[in-house]
């Protein structure tokens, strides 16, 4: 069963639309990496699920509950880190996670063990006595991911938590997130793809408020390796509308994009319909039209590229 | 509830943290001494009263209390900890509340740092104690109007300097209100005498607590703090 629904969401901020009809799901227990490039909406979208913000159009139900509806309700089962971790930073760390537990409205009984419970999860326990301010950003982002568990939630919303780390802080993050997500439902935006790889279950792609993907690491790979590009490099003192032009007369050639003069080359990618390799007809051909050819080769895209060829801007 | 008192118990720790909390106290300070010993004479004046500060005391305010309150919300919203807050299972009044609270401590706090003035009055002659608790009592209540007001503004802005400057603007344009306009259409001086936020502290600051004067802080405090609940609400417009 489905923890979070998304259902067609709408946010503009005046003019511009920041999301134009987002929907996916998130299955309980599940980790689901929100890729898009920076704007591409990502962030919007989280506010919105966390009930920060409120949707032009479209719904968010967590657990079954509309989160503008049943605001309340909603928020007392998501944990939530907001980009950058803001915190207050002339707090104690020890003192931070106690008003945390106080405001989440856990008992005075149980709120010690639970502070020493997330302290110890997040590797907090010598810094405990810090104040927030003083420590360095990884350790600050392990503050707000304490604070988003302190309640236990069933869903985590972390918006970029291993941006501006370095490599073993981020490490040490995305095995947190790993084993956090062994119990909960946890949505992690990100734009870096090896994490998604490292961490998530599922992905979901978007892009200028659009969803371009949904779907695992190895189902978005299948889906691209299904039809990838014919790259095709020649020279030649013709037209490059001509050659478009006969490329796209072949048998089985769905498309032809000029990619313009690289290197003095004639640039072409070339979409075909079929699953068969059409590179030794193309060969043929432009021998027979008396071009050189210099390069081709089709590409079995891996994450990075479907990434870039989804999110290319068009 | 609850939300609220815990909202306020970190909001009035935090004005400790802050170094304006004691700058500002520091200046409120040096500024009613100056006037308590020196403007007035009064030792000269052989006179066991604290009317002359209590005469400044809400202009000071004017000044004083938007430092306090401008940070409460524009702080927040500048750092993102407002998102973090009101993603917590709380609603917009809670947090207003709290912070109102915290606040008032603060106001509070300011007040008995004076204490030391009718101890010195006391200590030299025979007060007149009406006017003085009056006094005391109507200072927490133009300060209470001051801070409410200062909340609104934080809360309509992340930039605590817009946040003063709109707050001192307000209690400035109220303090003057029955002082400048007032004496240039007579006809309306009794209107605008009413809308003075002093006007009201004059006549509790003679010892004659009126539910009139009541009325009008508490209600002016009360709308203040509900455009500021509304004002984190704005958020939610769906535009």
């Amino acid at each position: 069963m489905a923890m979070i629904e998304v259902e067609d969401l709408h946010k503009n901020y005046g003019l511009v639309e920041a999301l134009r009809g987002v929907s996916f799901k998130v299955d309980r227990g599940e980790v689901l990496g929100f890729l898009g490039p920076n704007g591409a909406g990502k962030t919007t979208c989280m506010k919105i699920i966390t009930g920060f913000l409120a949707a032009t159009k479209g719904t968010v139900r967590v657990d079954g509950m509309d989160v503008h509806e049943h605001g309340l309700e909603a928020k007392t089962r998501i944990g939530y880190l907001p980009e950058n971790a803001p915190l207050y930073h002339e707090m104690r760390v020890i003192d931070y996670l106690a008003y945390a537990a106080e405001i989440r409205g856990i008992k005075k009984s149980r709120r010690s063990a639970k502070m020493n419970e997330v302290a110890a999860s997040c590797n907090l326990k010598d810094v405990a006595g810090k104040q927030i301010g003083t420590l360095s950003k990884g350790f600050r982002q392990r503050v707000g991911l304490a604070q988003a568990l302190i309640h236990d939630p069933e869903v985590l919303i972390l918006d970029e938590p291993t941006a501006g780390l370095d490599p073993n802080q981020i490490v040490e993050i995305r095995e947190l997130v790993r084993r956090l997500g062994r119990q909960r439902t946890i949505i992690l935006s990100t734009h870096n793809l090896p994490e998604v790889l490292q961490t998530c279950d599922r992905m979901v792609i978007i892009h200028q408020g659009k969803l371009v993907a949904d779907g695992t690491p190895s189902e978005l790979e299948q889906s691209a390796a299904e039809d990838p590009p014919i790259v095709v490099k020649l020279k030649t003192d013709e037209d490059r509308a001509v050659v478009t032009k006969r490329l796209r007369g072949l048998s089985g050639v769905a498309k032809v994009e000029d990619r313009g003069v690289v290197d003095d080359l004639l640039t072409f990618s070339l979409n075909t319909g079929t699953t068969d390799d059409l590179r030794p007809m193309i060969a043929k051909e432009i021998t027979a039209a008396g071009w050189t050819l210099y390069e081709l080769k089709r590409d079995a895209l891996d994450l990075e590229a479907i990434f870039r060829r989804l999110t290319q801007q068009i | 509830m609850r939300s609220t008192w815990v909202i306020a118990k970190r909001e009035f720790r935090s004005f400790f943290d802050s170094p304006i909390a004691y700058v500002a106290i520091t200046v409120f300070l040096i500024i009613t001494g100056v006037l308590f010993f020196l403007a007035d004479d009064f030792f000269a004046a052989n006179e066991a009263t604290l009317r002359p500060l209590f005469e400044w005391v809400p202009l000071i305010f004017v000044f004083y209390m938007p430092a306090i309150s401008m940070r409460l919300l524009s702080e927040e919203r500048r750092s993102g900890t407002f998102e973090l807050l009101i993603t917590m299972p709380i609603r917009e009044h809670e947090v207003i509340l709290g912070k109102y609270l915290a606040a008032l401590g603060f106001l509070v706090v300011t007040l008995l740092l004076t204490l030391p003035y009718p101890i010195i009055v006391a200590a030299v002659g025979t007060p007149d104690w009406g006017p003085m608790i009056g006094g005391y009592f109507g200072l927490f209540l133009v300060g209470a109007v001051y801070l409410g007001v200062g909340l609104m503004t934080s809360a309509w802005t992340h930039n605590q300097i817009i946040s003063f400057v709109l707050a001192l603007l307000i209690n400035g344009f109220f303090y003057f209100i029955d002082k400048l306009i007032g004496v240039v259409w007579a006809g309306t001086r009794d209107v605008f005498a009413y809308l003075s936020f002093d006007q009201h502290f004059q006549t509790i600051s003679r010892g004659v607590i009126d539910t009139r004067n009541l009325v009008f802080y508490v209600s002016l405090s009360a709308a203040s703090v509900l455009i500021a609940s509304y004002s984190l609400r704005r958020r939610l417009w769906k535009g």
